[in-house]
């Protein structure tokens, strides 16, 4: 039923299906229209959270499939996720959300109306396509947004009912992906991305969201980066049992630097990384 | 015998329509869009058939209906020719000049009472004002099936299947074509669409010349329909000419072309002009004058064409850009040149609007808010990017059409809220446009081969029928979150919020509609019922310019001011009347021989602080969330009013903040002394106390101020005084609606005055 891709980082290189990100888009849109139906989360001030959610969820899984068919230069892919802000904007100004940002440190950044028109399409746009970017190896793009997920619902407790039955399903495909069964895609890169962002922006959870994904900012900055000074790409080498890289241009080579690890190793890693900047980011914002 | 029976009856099988299953499945769907934009528009008539009338919504369609019943009554030009050709002056409105109902665009009421002649002629019983009620309501529906033509012209039948469901779904349009919005846009959209059909038809070089000669000439007849109909036709009329001039600039000039033009709009401004209201001086107005430029244009690359030398053509050129340039300028001197029309500029300037607070009070022409593009574009924004997308990467001549409207008409509408309805069917033509062009791949693979190859960075080598399955699925999920549970609606259809609701004045004017009002409001019909049958028809009712239609039309007395805002001046000295002291206000409404005056606010109940009594304290949906504006306008003529010795310099203002401030602890109005003096803070307040008198005592309901009773103004009816808080809560959601009409006491102000 799915396309099959081959495993690259498996000796043999078995052709795995592909995209099955997709299932997880149309499962959580099902969930999200019966929470609606069965108003337990009715809307507020007009506006709908579950269907906020689901739009953008759905949105995120279209822009995927869209990725996996054309396969999408960047600059489209960099700013499409503007559009699916929009929903976003309107329920933050319809609800009243808060417009600023308190920074450990630095103190409150009150943001006004740029909050709606300039903070929320950049937070949508870079948690979507850095979540994108973090891939590549089996389980990797699926457990990481899943832990900073579990830390943002951990924070907003009357919103959890939101994403329990997403986060359970989204862990199963994580859990068959960890064993290299199925790939989720960009369909459900995107779709997760858009999740997180959307259901932080919706929660009102904007610091928690930005110090989980530091280690996203992270990879995407460092091939960002390394593509626009130096014109390279990462690449990491296998020679059949261990990944090993000879450049720092992304997070998994900068891991793998000279040091050949296993690909279950450089996933638990980078999830440890991701779970310890998502516990920062829920002991910040319980202080 | 037998053989003959069954010889005849084959004759009978021979006029079987052929058809294919194709074309059943397509005119079936298409019948179903209709069916589906017809019953939403029809919608609202579910709190009109118990009042036992059907009305007309807002306010304008009133002055639409009343010349076609003018119409109706005494012949189709009589508001044109009536008192020896200077026209029909309507003085039953605008007291004492009354309103020139000549200098109206005559297409939608003669229309109505062309049909409505016809429907009365077969017998058909039918009261005018429900016929006019009804009569957007079918013409929205015929403009969705034309949209299907236009549609199928641009890409095939699927395109206009879906621009046509997108047209019946279209907020703002839905909005301007529901049951009652007797008003011009209904004709002008579907001008607006047979122009567009017939034009892109009539240039199309693949048909006949006399195919083409057909539709040049149907589409000469829908422009100066158009013309006739809506005031915007400057905008199809220039973007006709734009589009024109870019496929010269593009080099796609041709005979057909130069044919087409010429025929189209020598024919529409030939019938323009002889359109009662638009006189010659239509064809020298600054927005028509480039369809004359453009002509030119075409003649002289006609002539080009020709061999001749090259010296000819470079003295031809020269020559015609002379001819074109001078005249110009010798028209503009020489002062023949019209400007282009008032509010058309304003529309291409918006902050020339923002200047003038009698435009600026309609929140119809305000600046479109991003939200109010978000509300109507919903998430479809994605498709009609996709749309633009592919447009641009296929510029045929019907794409740059396409383009040129979307753009220009999207400019239009972030101008001017109203103006959203004329980007409504360019929207829809190219959002369908790119969800075809998205599932068209997908499509495509699930009726044909199953597997095809891709490129993807990961190589992905096959995709599966399901896949393409599963990608139409998501696309049609985004069109049911769009379409049926748009989260910026709460998750209710955007169309049910915009049509299931009553028309105005069977809602009080109250926001409420859907579950939120189970059965018409009675308040405003109360009080056109008791006016219309207490009052003289020549009685002059004062009373803020919103309720002057419903006044005049549906209470049968004489107003000063309506929606036709003709009269400026007018407008401020009613603003003066409300906002001026009670001495002062009196004097002006001697200019006008007033009998009353009315006011209309609306209350709601809260508990008191301690939650030992209830509070009644206005909500801002009457007059009392207008009378800031009736301050603005009126304050644009305070050195008239101090001149002409209607106040003094003192008691004059500028504007609301002359009558007080918003208060920073609650940020509520607080009145000061100039603002509890004057007229409408008495009126209001003194219809407020008496509600609270009436039906708030028993429920220990106290006015959040005491009204005190105005001197020189007396309780004559006051409709929804008698409504009390249970029922208010139980029918209004809580809201009161109180019309509080006064009788003007002329004897107390004289002997007071002397």
């Amino acid at each position: 039923m799915f396309p099959k891709v081959p495993d690259q980082h498996k000796t043999g290189k078995p052709l795995v299906p592909n995209g099955l990100g997709v299932i997880y888009v149309l499962f959580t849109t099902v969930y999200l229209f019966l929470i609606y139906f069965s108003r337990i989360a009715p809307a507020s001030n007009g506006v709908s959270a579950p269907l906020t959610l689901a739009v953008c969820i759905l949105f995120g899984g279209f822009m995927g499939l869209l990725d996996d068919w054309m396969d999408l230069k960047w600059r489209y892919k960099a700013f499409m996720p503007l559009i699916a802000a929009l929903p976003l904007i309107y329920l933050a100004i319809e609800n009243g959300l808060r417009t600023s940002i308190s920074l450990p440190l630095i103190g409150m950044i009150e943001f006004g109306d740029a909050y709606y028109f300039l903070v929320i399409p950049l937070i949508v746009m870079i948690v979507t396509n850095t979540v994108n970017q973090l891939g590549g190896l089996n389980g990797l793009e699926s457990l990481c947004p899943a832990i900073i997920l579990m830390g943002l619902m951990a924070l907003s407790p009357s919103h959890l009912i939101l994403m329990l039955g997403p986060l359970i399903f989204w862990l199963i495909l994580a859990g068959v992906n960890l064993q290299g069964k199925i790939f989720v895609g960009n369909s459900g890169s995107f779709a997760i991305g858009m999740n997180v962002a959307a259901f932080a922006v919706i929660t009102d959870l904007k610091l928690p969201l930005l110090i989980s994904i530091v280690p996203y900012v992270v990879n995407s900055s460092l091939i960002l980066l390394t593509i626009f000074f130096a014109k390279k790409r990462a690449s990491v080498s296998f020679d059949g049992k261990k990944l090993v890289s000879d450049h720092r241009r992304s997070l998994v080579t900068l891991i793998t630097y000279h040091r050949p690890l296993t690909e279950r190793q450089v996933v638990a890693i980078i999830s440890l990384l991701v779970a310890f900047f998502t516990l920062i980011a829920v002991i910040t914002s319980m202080l | 015998m037998k053989e003959r029976l069954v010889n005849g009856l084959k004759v009978f099988g021979r006029l079987r329509i052929q058809t294919s299953h194709a074309s059943i499945i397509c005119y079936s769907a298409l019948l179903l869009i209709l069916f589906i934009a017809f019953t939403i528009r029809i919608l609202p008539i579910r709190w009109e058939i118990p009042t036992g009338d059907v009305r007309l919504n807002e306010f304008d369609p009133y002055y639409q209906f009343s010349l076609t019943n003018k119409m109706v009554q005494d012949g189709l030009f009589s508001p044109y020719l009536e008192n020896d050709g200077r026209g029909w002056i309507n003085y039953q409105q605008w007291y004492p000049d009354g309103l020139d109902m000549s200098r109206s665009l005559p297409a939608l009421p003669m229309t109505a009472a062309v049909l409505y002649s016809i429907i009365s002629w077969l017998g058909v019983n039918v009261n005018l004002m429900a016929f006019c009620s009804i009569f957007p309501v079918i013409f929205g529906t015929i403009s969705c099936s034309i949209m299907y033509f236009v549609g199928k012209d641009m890409g095939g039948k699927a395109i206009g299947l879906f621009a046509a469901l997108f047209l019946a779904l279209a907020p703002s349009f839905l909005q301007r074509t529901a049951l009652g919005f007797f008003d011009t846009e209904v004709l002008g959209i579907v001008g607006l669409l047979a122009f567009i059909l017939m034009f892109l038809r009539a240039i199309d070089g693949n048909r006949s010349l006399r195919s083409s000669l057909i539709y040049s000439v149907g589409a000469g007849a829908a422009l100066a329909y158009f013309i006739g109909a809506w005031g915007a036709a400057y905008f199809l009329v220039d973007l006709a000419v734009l589009f024109v001039f870019v496929l010269i600039l593009l080099k796609r000039y041709s005979q057909r072309l130069l044919l087409s033009y010429s025929l189209t709009f020598g024919l529409a401004l030939l019938i323009a002009t002889n359109i009662p209201y638009i006189s010659l001086g239509y064809l020298t107005s600054g927005a028509v004058i480039p369809v004359a430029g453009v002509f030119l244009l075409l003649c002289l690359l006609e002539v080009l064409r020709h061999n001749i030398s090259a010296r000819t053509k470079v003295l031809l050129t020269g020559a015609s850009f002379a001819a074109v340039v001078g005249g110009f300028v010798a028209l503009w001197q020489l002062g023949y040149m019209q400007d282009i029309a008032g509010k058309f500029i304003t529309v291409l300037d918006p902050f020339i609007r923002s200047a003038n607070p009698l435009i600026e009070s309609v929140a119809e022409h305000r600046i479109a808010a991003w939200g109010n593009i978000y509300f109507e574009l919903g998430l479809g924004i994605l498709f009609f990017l996709t749309g633009l997308y592919f447009t641009l990467r296929n510029p045929t001549n019907r794409n740059v059409f396409l383009l040129l409207f979307g753009a220009t008409s999207l400019y239009f509408a972030a101008s001017m809220v109203r103006l959203l309805v004329i980007f409504a069917p360019a929207f829809c033509l190219l959002a369908a446009i790119g969800i075809l062009g998205i599932l068209k791949p997908f499509y495509t693979l699930l009726r044909e081969a199953p597997q095809i190859a891709v490129k993807s960075k990961r190589r992905i080598a096959r995709v599966s029928k399901e896949y393409s399955g599963i990608v139409i699925f998501l696309v049609f999920m985004l069109l049911v979150a769009n379409f049926a549970f748009a989260p910026q609606n709460g998750g209710v259809p955007r169309v049910y919020g915009q049509a299931y609701a009553p028309i105005t004045v069977s809602a009080a004017s109250l926001p409420l509609g859907g579950a939120n009002l189970a059965e018409p409001a009675q308040e405003w019909l109360d009080m056109l019922s008791w006016t219309g049958n207490n009052l003289q028809t020549t009685t002059v009712v004062c009373a803020w310019w919103d309720y002057g239609y419903w006044l005049s039309i549906l209470g049968n007395v004489t107003t000063l001011a309506d929606n036709a805002t003709v009269n400026s001046t007018q407008i401020e000295n009613i603003g003066f009347i409300f906002m001026a002291p009670e001495a002062q206000a009196m004097a002006m409404l001697e200019k006008y021989n007033a009998k009353y005056i009315l006011v209309f606010t609306t209350l709601r109940i809260a508990a008191s602080s301690d939650g030992s009594y209830y509070v009644v304290q206005p909500v801002g949906f009457g007059d009392e969330g207008k009378w800031s504006w009736m301050a603005r306008i009126s304050g644009q003529a305070r050195d008239r009013f101090i001149q002409t010795g209607f106040i003094s310099a003192e008691a004059a203002w500028t504007d609301e903040k002359d009558f007080g401030v918003v208060s920073n602890t609650t940020g509520a109005w607080t009145w000061n002394d100039a603002g509890k003096s004057s007229t409408v803070y008495k009126l209001l307040g003194y219809a407020k106390q008496r509600w609270a008198e009436v039906s708030g005592t028993e429920y220990n309901v106290v006015p959040d101020e005491t009204g005190v009773a105005p001197t020189y103004f007396k309780e004559e009816y006051f409709a929804g005084v008698d409504l009390n808080p249970i029922d208010a809560s139980a029918k209004y959601g809580g809201l009161i609606p109180v019309v509080a009409l006064y009788e003007i006491d002329w004897e107390a102000y004289y002997a007071a005055t002397g």
